[in-house]
């Protein structure tokens, strides 16, 4: 490498220097805190690294089956609202990107949901259902259904939260797909035309093969996300009725902060984190084969 | 041989107040090479694309084989159409693009790989079977949407501006190409271009448009030697047309053309006091000993074209330009004053007020 | 000349401030707070220390506070203590012990609630906070519908006994019954079934009204007792035969709601929400509900104490303020305007009497109310109260089998504790 080439490296390690410090100090250093954390018993009575117990916490953990329940909770959540946001959201950003004529204002109603506090959210929510006094009821017993027990029924409860969650965040979806729509160029939906595929041919051999990369991009962004969901519950049903709803971020900050044993919230920290991995993973490599 | 295998009925396309092709018809015959010429905007795409069947049509009729298409679906219409960026499908390797409307229509895969195995020789991209678009040349990426158009055994072949992102050596070649194949095929050629040179090598009609608007249709050479307009007259001309400017005097028998300085004999010029004339730079010639007329001109700019020269001069007494095409042997400098001839029956006169020519 | 003086001045007025103290403390969005805060110029002119209050929800206090107390010099220099929190923090070593100082000024403790003193004021023998304001749980009923004269003929025919505000559990129970009318949407009682706050706390009620209690004097779980069972069972019965769609899920203020729009006779719930009942913009039975002691063996107790820090960085200037705001002038003048005292004296005042006639009842409530398990795992023993009461109401287990678990559990946790 001649003097110009190892000027520049140097110039760009200059540059990235200060992003790297940060993002080291503010993410890196807290997980590997949490990673050592949770091999001692650390309660926030005693917080000291007296006592190592190795792999402890973790056993305890994995036989726990309130955090078993959990993690079969936050799963079937997250598929679920997963699912539903990704098909609703391609079907609005597949309508909305052939508008062409007031586009701005739907995309901003469309929008509005993503943009309030998801503590609001709840709240909002909370008011809409209960069950006397709320509107939803009010508005279903006018085509004479009977008033429903929205968070009161541990069925009702989980998918309740799912559905305010797909109000919450479907406009997150939209926006990719929508971005991704927007990029394919019109020819090759006109050659198709011309060559006598219909709609559905053309969406299979044309719009899915172009979003493809967006697509995986967004279903993972949404994917972490959603495995984080955590304001949702506590605000509307405290991980209830019973424990239908105790999603895995809930019962992990419980743990910490009530259960006070910090030591076993790492160690449950540090498996869902090895869970997101894992489920990244083939996707991850699934992208960078897919950019050939 | 069906003289009116696809005709165009006074159609017309706004898109909202704005009119893009206005009252177009015309009859297009069987096996023809009929080309679209114009400028950009002048509507040669829009009007192609209504044919396909990829626009609607906001007034007006297309018929095909007796048939009226106007707002049948493209796929319907039974037509190729071969884009100007190829609109190959990016995902799909090239086999897998020239089969695509092939299995839409749920032909057997034998007869599928036989197509494919006469469009691959025909077009010598056999060994580009496996490869997707991102990994082929300009050149090879258009013979494949070519292919595309030719598996399908179309009842005309629709082709937008398909060479004009090609370097000029390959667009030569495909010119040849694309003529052989035609004849080959025995198939109609719909074809747009705003490149005067494809017209006229490939055309067995060309269509002059502007503005929307049809101006002349007609053999090449006819539209070449024969132009309604000054519009034609100066879009159809490699590489330049000269049109110029005269007062007129009416001498009894004769007229008196005073930028020429000179008298011929045209009852059609008798009650004007102004015209348009125009004449091709091939037609003025540095020997003037066998011509009808003669003028003088002095030399402003000498341009080396290689094979010839491209000269401009002005009129002595006149102040307008005088361009004229001479072989390369010729030393003739800048500044010095030259003596042209020409023949009378090679000048063209056009209206001063509607710029139509006079016939 | 003047040079020098105005310097000697300004100097001066340096050091006059460098030696003004500032205190800190977390505070809670609560009424109190708030007629603290309007009292709080009075303090700073007497003593010249000034106070900065930084103001939040319950849930966002736990975790400000602690990161301060595990520090040597923490940023807080007083703070309320939850009694959930009491033990942790006894635990911890987290609270001065006020015993000197309240000796050497000769602070009068005497004048607090027993109870009350138990709950946020002593752990074993040392005193470590003196009582804030307390959110003893009482039972809020409506009053019109018992002065009611058709109502009164009614319930004597259907019960034979009269109807009149309840002392004994089971005549509540009956009155329950008797107004509960679903077709026209009022309902007996409304609870609030929410995990794990809500039900805890209002369950615990239903436990003491029972005769139950939760533990011994060497913490070996009571709660597979019969009286247990019965208040489960009462409890399961309320929200499914006379309570509204929904209690399973609610907290307390979708459960005041409805009591507040007129839709249920009874609701079970903090002293303080008598004030919200009888403002009109929050409630339509303005004036028409009454506040009395649970009826039978008495409700749940709940209270904040005032305390210092050990790593409080002005412990002196600190306990100023905690004598100031205790003082008995500053407290009446607190409850005057709609504080929850603490204070015998409070409610034997004649001035206050005379202005709220809720007092005596309030006096009697705070008299009988008893205490929860105070302990270092106080919030997450109220955790599993949640989890196993909230599957017992909505059928996922049966009574007998919450109330086995959350006796082990608390056995368990008392136990991790050192208490057994």
């Amino acid at each position: 490498m001649n003097n110009i080439q190892s000027n520049d490296r140097r110039f760009g390690y200059f540059f990235v220097a200060p992003a790297v410090i940060i993002l080291s100090l503010v993410i890196l250093a807290p997980i590997v805190i949490a990673i050592i954390t949770s091999f001692y018993d650390y309660t926030l009575i005693n917080r000291s690294l007296d006592n190592f117990i190795g792999l402890n916490n973790y056993f305890e953990s994995i036989t726990n089956k309130k955090f078993l329940h959990s993690t079969f909770v936050t799963i079937t959540f997250v598929f679920f609202v997963v699912l539903f946001e990704f098909l609703i959201g391609f079907l609005i950003a597949i309508l909305l990107n052939q508008v062409e004529r007031f586009r701005n204002i739907y995309y901003f109603i469309l929008l509005i949901p993503l943009l309030i506090n998801p503590v609001v959210v709840g709240l909002i929510w909370r008011m809409f259902l209960h069950p006397q006094l709320g509107i939803l009821n009010y508005l279903i017993g006018f085509i004479g259904i009977e008033p429903v027990n929205w968070l009161g029924d541990p069925q009702n409860a989980f998918i309740t939260i799912i559905f305010v969650d797909i109000w919450h965040q479907v406009s997150f979806m939209i926006i990719l797909l929508l971005a991704g729509l927007a990029s394919i160029p019109e020819e090759p939906y006109e050659a198709a035309r011309v060559d006598g595929a219909n709609a559905f041919q053309q969406f299979r051999d044309i719009t899915l093969p172009y979003m493809r990369p967006v697509i995986i991009i967004t279903l993972l962004i949404r994917l972490i996300f959603a495995l984080k969901t955590y304001d949702l519950i506590y605000i509307m049903t405290k991980g209830g009725p019973g424990d239908a709803t105790d999603l895995i971020s809930y019962y992990i900050y419980r743990s910490a902060f009530i259960g006070l044993d910090l030591g076993q919230a790492a160690s449950m920290s540090v498996i869902l984190l090895f869970i997101v991995c894992i489920i990244i993973y083939p996707l991850f490599k699934y992208m960078s084969r897919a950019d050939e | 041989m069906n003289s009116k295998h696809i005709q165009l009925n006074s159609v017309t396309k706004k898109f909202q107040n704005n009119t893009v092709v206005n009252d177009v018809s015309f009859d297009i015959a069987d096996n023809e090479f009929f080309i679209l010429l114009g400028p950009s905007g002048c509507g040669k795409s829009t009007t192609l694309r209504m044919i396909a069947g990829l626009e609607e049509i906001t007034s007006g009729s297309i018929i095909a084989d007796q048939r009226d298409i106007s707002h049948e679906d493209p796929k319907d219409r039974n037509m190729a159409f071969v884009f100007q960026n190829y609109a190959l499908y990016p995902h799909m390797n090239v086999r897998k693009n020239l089969s695509y409307s092939l299995k839409l229509r749920k032909i057997t895969q034998n007869k599928i790989d036989e197509k494919i195995n006469w469009v691959t020789n025909l077009l010598k991209i056999k060994e580009l079977l496996d490869r997707k678009p991102s990994q082929l040349s300009g050149g090879q990426r258009q013979r494949v949407a070519l292919g595309r158009s030719l598996v399908r055994d179309p009842i005309a072949f629709l082709l937008d501006e398909p060479l004009s992102n090609l370097d000029a050596q390959l667009r030569v070649e495909m010119r040849q190409e694309l003529i052989s194949l035609q004849k080959k095929l025995s198939k109609t050629f719909i074809y747009v271009t705003h490149d005067q040179v494809e017209a006229m090598t490939m055309a067995t009609r060309i269509c002059i448009m502007n503005q929307g608007e049809i101006l002349q249709i007609g053999p090449p050479q006819d539209v070449y030697d024969q132009p309604n307009s000054i519009f034609v007259a100066k879009f159809l001309a490699n590489p330049i047309n000269n049109i110029l400017k005269s007062n007129i005097i009416n001498k009894n028998n004769e007229i008196f053309i005073e930028t020429l300085g000179i008298n011929i004999l045209n009852e059609k010029l008798i009650d004007l006091s102004e015209v348009f004339f125009s004449i091709r730079p091939e037609n003025i010639y540095l020997e003037s000993y066998d011509r009808d007329k003669t003028i003088k001109v002095e030399i402003m700019q000498i341009e080396n074209h290689g094979h010839e020269l491209l000269m401009t001069s002005k009129l002595i007494n006149n102040n307008q330009l005088l361009y004229f095409r001479i072989s390369k042997e010729n030393k003739i400098t800048l500044g010095s004053k030259v003596t042209l001839g020409f023949n009378v029956e090679d000048l063209l006169f056009f209206d001063i007020i509607n710029e139509r020519r006079i016939k | 000349m003047k040079t020098f003086i105005s310097i000697l001045l300004s100097l001066s007025f340096f050091s006059v401030n460098a030696s003004s103290v500032t205190l800190r403390a977390v505070m809670e969005n609560v009424p109190d707070t708030k007629f603290i805060q309007e009292l709080l110029p009075e303090f700073t002119e007497k003593t010249g220390i000034e106070v900065e209050f930084e103001v939040m929800g319950y849930g966002e206090m736990h975790p400000k506070l602690v990161p301060s107390l595990t520090a040597s010099k923490g940023s807080y220099d007083f703070m309320p203590v939850d009694f959930y929190w009491v033990g942790e923090f006894d635990k911890a070593g987290w609270m001065m012990s006020l015993d000197d100082m309240i000796a050497k000024d000769s602070f009068d403790t005497s004048v607090y609630f027993d109870s009350l003193m138990d709950l946020t004021g002593r752990v074993g023998d040392t005193t470590y906070m003196l009582p804030f304001y307390n959110y003893a749980m009482g039972l809020t009923v409506r009053k019109d519908l018992i002065n009611d004269s058709t109502n009164q003929s009614n319930f004597k025919a259907r019960y034979g006994i009269d109807l009149k505000i309840p002392t004994e559990w089971n005549e509540y129970l009956n009155q329950v019954e008797f107004f509960t009318d679903k077709d026209k949407g009022f309902y007996g009682v409304v609870n609030q079934g929410g995990k794990a706050d809500p039900i805890a706390m209002e369950w615990s009620n239903y436990l003491f009204a029972r005769g139950g209690s939760f533990h011994d004097q060497n913490w070996n779980g009571l709660l597979n007792s019969k009286e247990a069972l019965e208040a489960l069972n009462d409890y399961i019965s309320m929200i499914s035969n006379y309570g509204p769609l929904g209690a399973e899920s609610f907290s307390f203020d979708e459960a005041f709601n409805v009591a507040a729009q007129g839709n249920a006779y009874s609701y079970l719930t903090y002293n303080w929400f008598l004030g919200s009942y009888n403002d009109p913009d929050q409630s339509s039975v303005v004036n028409k509900m009454a506040l009395i002691p649970v009826p039978g063996e008495g409700g749940l107790n709940g209270s904040w104490g005032w305390s210092i820090p050990t790593s409080s960085p002005n412990p002196e200037a600190a306990w100023e303020f905690l004598k100031w705001v205790e003082s008995p002038d500053i407290a009446k003048r607190r409850a005057e305007m709609g504080g929850a005292a603490t204070r015998k004296d409070v409610f034997d005042d004649p001035d206050l009497n005379a202005k709220f006639d809720h007092y005596p009842g309030l006096k009697k409530l705070l008299a009988t109310s008893k205490n929860f398990p105070v302990f270092t795992y106080t919030p997450q023993f109220v955790e599993v109260m949640g989890t196993e009461l909230s599957k017992a109401v909505i059928g996922e287990q049966d009574a007998s089998t919450a109330l086995a678990n959350m006796n082990e559990q608390l056995e368990e946790l008392a136990a991790k504790d050192g208490k057994r």
